[in-house]
């Protein structure tokens, strides 16, 4: 919403009110500046009159006009066209800057003297107001020939955009706003009201009627004129330009300024060809259902009440019957109305599902104050309404309360003051309850804390003391407060571990999904309106985002890349699931002196050593995934608590082909799995351990991870540790392989007996013997 | 004698000196055979003889204790400059990674919550209509829709579009006094210079009794979390609407980069948006089916928080895993 400080001066006195003032007012009243800009015009620019205008000798396209500038005539070389038609005219006189580098001085164009300019508008730095010069009317106040014309405010004017919030519908328009800024400053509203001078007028009734023939659920009225020499004004056109909202033509031009003034929904219509024949009286019917209301004229449907009009019916300059419709509509029954039957809306729908002026007659009268003093019009006497019978809305409200949600004694007396000035009306008694009547175009206002708002709004929260609130309670440390602790521990491990964390969207491009065999949202639980196509779906990993990060980090000249991320991905079912996702490429660690400049790839040792320094300890199983980015013969199941948790690979190499990545690993895994679990302390040995090689002879493909399954069944109660240190093979061992287990035994009662060390052994080496035809070497 | 002390003293190695002391003090050494001609000395000589000896035997010793004193020294000072490295050499080995500066923030700001006693909760990706909206006095067809442009599912899902629905699902699942914040990720269809369809927010909700909660108290706990974040700032509060709050209000700080002055950060205004907030409205309340209570809620964008902390210029940024920026929070 743009206003500007002269136009809301013709409803309320703001010229003591300084632009910081304002600045500050309309911020504490929860009407945001988004802007504020007071237009200067330079100096030695003044009112002219051309007096004379010649075409130059020597140049078809440039004119010479002699131009009074009060005390003195200006001979000045003028390239528009339209100064042939102007009367009044800026001119930028000798010495005027109208930029940094741009100041106006004698000059010769063509052989022809010319001391000063004719501007434009955007010359002067106002808006555009069209081709050519600026052509200065009495609308801006009087003219005086040679006055600066920054000294006429509704040029100089101060602009100000506002952002409304959604619910303020209300201040939609000039008068609007200077109603709430009348109850900030308590400065008197300006009523508007308009009678005609014309005293031969047609009376309305007699050329057009208006019935319903349904109870409707809006209110409208009627007035028309016969529309000649239409005239936009230059401060009308100055206004509409500033506020960007110049119109096709002059009719709509003031339409268009009728509504922003006032609130009040206005359209205008063509009577004759389109609504009726020549001379027919015109029979205008409203007729609602489903909450939607439809107007015709003599059998021919034109508008659908606060929706739109047709487009064929709509007035314009040519027309010489204008119907002019002003309308109100509650917004909250019509805009489900509207969003159930798909109707389609023109531009001022917006003004009515926000909530628009409902005092019609403030609206048409201003039409006809515009219409009858700045054009030759002449409108039909009296108008036709249909005005919507609502019961008025009464809030009960006490002071207590609202003094209770503010958190500061409000008294009584102040909140009907406040209310009051905010065209609220107010029961006032000795009762603790009492109750405001809701002015209709405050649609928004339903209960006490709507109400709380209003006083907050017009005391001004910086008038609130802070007040902290007391705490007594329990501690709320739940499951998920526990969760975000692991997950800080767990992004703190992987920052130490050399990684960087991402953030990536939550979406994926549903081909590339595909193309890796990842799994895809079913098609009837998918998204409807993606915004882009490679974020076409909810991701159900959050590698292929690692992997297109780091590719554009490949592409930065990225030797080494280390990502991981937390996040959420979806199943087929898009149920939600939190995993940890690492990706690492190039370079095992950076280029420096302990490398010689030159680090070795990552490889699987290092990778699996970093994820171990950050997830703690996990087991290693043949994978048994199946996306396209694993390498089938460099990948494993992640098994934390005997259960698969995630997965680690190597990067197929075709896939580090499609990213312009190098050797890269992968891993995913699932946070579930990673929450810390409860832990008992064992009981410590008190005796010395001794560790045991145990080197075997077996088949070149067995796992380790069966070897050691083998040996967890056999619960040794000495075995307290084992694990695998070497693994050798050679063309000797042709199809086998030699396995060196490192035991480690010792007993939580005494001293080790060589026989019990044997016995330990003894029984591992026939057990893996027996399972898998282990021999000793 | 003599020339055996110069022995001594011209050793130029430990090596060298250990030779000199077998040879001196060894079994068949100089002073053995000095001492096995006592026997041959005559009597009354005999004193003064094996005085002599003595004498020298004790300056001798004397010096090849300072001599190897010395040499020890030595000794120990070449090996140590033998290992003598460049340390400088090892400076920014890169070893480290960092944390996201849009999750850092997300961290402080839930550290502050903490302290202050409220829970962590969180609530799905993907919500129903009445989370996201209908239980926040958000009715279908409301213009506050608009402001909020919702990725749908064919189904009827909405990719949410605040963490507001998990103050719903709270309320649902608890009972007052609640003290909550949500943070994670939110979506709105929206994408340019300064919009990506994810991003993060923090939601806050305290209820409790009927007539306990005020607006002074939404007041004393946001700017004391304000000045937590951002230090000595001035801090704003502006009426404003939101459908879930009533009274709303928006909170500013003064720009942090121009001081209150004006700059393009802040658009020429001194202030910066930070925060909405507001009293709960009692509609969401009805919604949650909850009588006699007050309470207040508030939100906040973590990636405006994170940018203007970190003055990083562009958002988009945030979302690629950029290392260069990433590296920079190391």
């Amino acid at each position: 919403m743009i206003v500007t400080r002269t136009w809301l001066n013709n409803f309320i006195d703001i010229s003591e009110v300084s632009n910081e003032k304002l600045y500050e007012t309309f911020n504490s009243i929860g009407l945001e500046v988004d802007s504020i800009k007071t237009y200067h015009i330079p100096d030695k620019v003044v009112v002219g009159k051309v007096l004379s205008c010649e075409k130059h000798p020597d140049a078809d396209k440039l004119n010479v006009c002699q131009i009074d500038i009060g005390n003195a005539t200006r001979q000045i070389v003028c390239g528009a066209a339209n100064v042939v038609d102007a009367e009044y005219v800026a001119v930028a006189t000798i010495g005027a800057k109208l930029g940094d580098d741009f100041e106006i001085k004698h000059a010769k164009l063509r052989g022809v003297e010319s001391e000063g300019m004719v501007c434009s508008a955007s010359e002067l730095g106002l808006p555009n107001l069209g081709d050519g010069i600026m052509i200065l009317d009495e609308s801006i106040g009087k003219l005086k020939l040679g006055k600066d014309l920054n000294e006429y405010d509704r040029v100089a004017d101060t602009v100000i955009e506002l952002e409304l919030t959604a619910n303020r519908g209300d201040c939609l328009s000039i008068y609007g706003v200077a109603r709430d800024l009348s109850a900030a400053l308590d400065i008197p509203l300006r009523v508007f009201d308009y009678e005609s001078q014309n005293q031969e007028k047609i009376g309305l009734a007699r050329v057009a009627e208006l019935k319903a023939s349904t109870k409707i659920n809006g209110s409208l009225k009627y007035v028309m004129a016969d529309v000649q020499e239409l005239h936009t004004s230059f401060v009308f056109a100055l206004r509409l330009a500033f506020i960007d909202a110049t119109k096709e033509n002059a009719l709509a031009n003031v339409v268009k300024y009728v509504t922003h003034t006032t609130g009040v929904v206005l359209r205008a219509y063509k009577t004759r060809e389109m609504l009726v024949e020549e001379d027919d009286k015109i029979t205008i019917t409203a007729s609602m259902e489903d909450e939607i209301t439809h107007i015709e004229a003599n059998g021919k449907p034109f508008s659908i009440l606060g929706v739109s009009q047709n487009e064929e019916s709509k007035a314009d300059d040519e027309t010489v019957k204008v119907l002019f419709e002003a309308s109100y509509i509650n917004p909250d029954t019509l805009v489900d109305a509207v969003a159930a039957k798909g109707l389609e809306t023109d531009e001022l729908y917006y003004n009515t599902s926000r909530g628009s002026e409902p005092d019609l007659s403030m609206g048409t009268k201003y039409l006809m104050y515009l219409l009858e003093s700045y054009s030759g019009c002449n409108f039909f006497d009296g108008s036709l309404s249909l005005e919507e019978e609502l019961e008025s809305k009464i809030i009960t409200i006490n002071d207590r309360e609202i003094s209770e949600l503010i958190g500061r004694k409000i008294d009584k007396a102040e909140i009907l003051s406040i209310l009051t000035s905010l065209g609220f009306r107010v029961q006032s008694s000795a009762e603790e309850n009492f109750g405001a009547t809701i002015p209709k175009f405050r649609h928004d206002i339903e209960n006490i804390q709507d109400i709380t708002e209003e006083i907050v709004r017009i005391i001004g929260i910086d008038n609130i003391e802070a007040k902290a609130l007391k705490f007594a309670e329990a501690q709320r440390t739940n499951p998920t407060t526990q969760r975000y602790h692991a997950k800080k521990a767990i992004r703190q491990s992987a920052v130490a571990a050399g990684f960087y964390e991402t953030v990536s969207y939550a979406f994926s491009d549903k081909s590339l999904l595909e193309k890796y065999e990842f799994p895809l949202i079913r098609e009837e639980l998918d998204i409807i309106n993606p915004i882009t196509e490679d974020l076409n779906t909810l991701r159900s990993t959050i590698l292929i985002n690692l992997l297109i990060a780091s590719k554009r980090n490949v592409s930065y000249s990225k030797k080494s890349i280390s990502l991981f991320e937390i996040g959420t991905i979806f199943d087929e079912n898009r149920r939600e699931k939190e995993v940890l996702s690492f990706i690492i490429s190039g370079q095992k660690e950076s280029e420096n002196v302990t490398n010689n400049g030159k680090p070795a790839m990552i490889d699987f040792e290092t990778f699996t050593k970093k994820l171990s320094a950050v997830i703690g300890d996990f087991q290693l199983r043949s994978n048994s995934q199946n996306n396209a980015l694993i390498h089938p013969y460099q990948s494993a199941d992640i098994i934390i608590n005997d259960e698969v948790c995630g997965f680690m690979s190597k990067l197929h190499p075709t896939v580090a082909d499609d990213f312009d990545l190098s050797d890269t690993f992968i891993a995913e895994i699932s946070f579930d799995a990673l929450i810390p679990q409860h832990i008992n302390a064992n009981a410590i040995s008190k005796f010395q351990g001794v560790y045991k090689d145990l080197s075997l002879v077996v088949d070149k493909n067995l796992p380790y991870n069966q070897v050691s399954t083998a040996i967890e069944s056999l619960n040794l109660p000495l075995l307290k540790k084992y694990y695998p240190v070497d693994v050798y093979e050679d063309a000797s061992l042709e199809e086998q392989k030699s396995l060196t287990i490192r035991l480690f035994i010792q007993s939580l009662e005494g001293t080790l007996e060589d026989s019990s060390i044997e016995e330990t052994v003894n029984t591992i080496v026939s057990s893996l013997e027996e399972a898998y035809g282990a021999k000793l070497r | 004698m003599k020339h055996l002390e110069e022995q001594v003293t011209q050793a130029d190695s430990l090596g060298s000196l250990e030779k000199i002391r077998i040879e001196l003090f060894g079994k068949k050494g100089a002073l053995a055979a000095e001492f096995a001609k006592l026997k041959d000395v005559p009597g009354p000589e005999k004193k003064a003889f094996a005085e002599g000896l003595n004498k020298s035997k004790a300056n001798l010793q004397k010096l090849y204790d300072e001599r190897y004193e010395l040499l020890k020294k030595e000794e120990i000072e070449r090996i140590l400059k033998a290992e003598a490295i460049d340390v400088s050499l090892y400076s920014n080995l890169e070893a480290k990674g960092a944390l996201h500066p849009v999750m850092a923030t997300m961290d402080k700001i839930i550290d502050y919550f903490i302290a202050l006693n409220f829970s962590i909760e969180d609530g799905p990706k993907v919500e129903d209509d009445f989370h996201n909206f209908e239980a926040l006095n958000l009715p279908k067809n409301h213009p506050a829709r608009d402001m909020q442009d919702t990725f749908f599912c064919k189904d009827g899902g909405v990719l949410r579009t605040h963490t507001s629905p998990v103050q719903i699902r709270t309320m649902l699942e608890t009972k007052p006094p609640i003290r909550m914040i949500a943070p994670g990720a939110v979506f709105r269809k929206d994408y340019d210079l300064t919009h990506t369809p994810m991003f993060h927010q923090i939601e806050g909700l305290v209820v409790e009794g009927k007539g306990e909660v005020s607006f002074a108290n939404l007041k004393a706990i946001l700017s004391d979390f304000l000045h937590y974040m951002f230090g000595e700032v001035e801090i704003r509060f502006r009426p404003s609407f939101f459908p879930f709050t009533e009274p709303s209000a928006e909170v500013d700080i003064s720009c942090i980069f121009c001081e209150g002055e004006g700059c393009r950060v802040c658009s020429d205004t001194g202030w910066l948006e930070v925060l909405g907030c507001g009293i709960v409205d009692p509609n969401v309340f009805k919604a949650v089916n909850y009588e006699d209570v007050s309470g207040y809620a508030f939100g906040l964008g973590i990636e405006r928080f994170a940018m203007l902390l970190h003055k990083i210029p562009d958002l988009r940024m945030l979302f690629e895993g950029d290392t260069r920026l990433l590296e920079q929070f190391r």
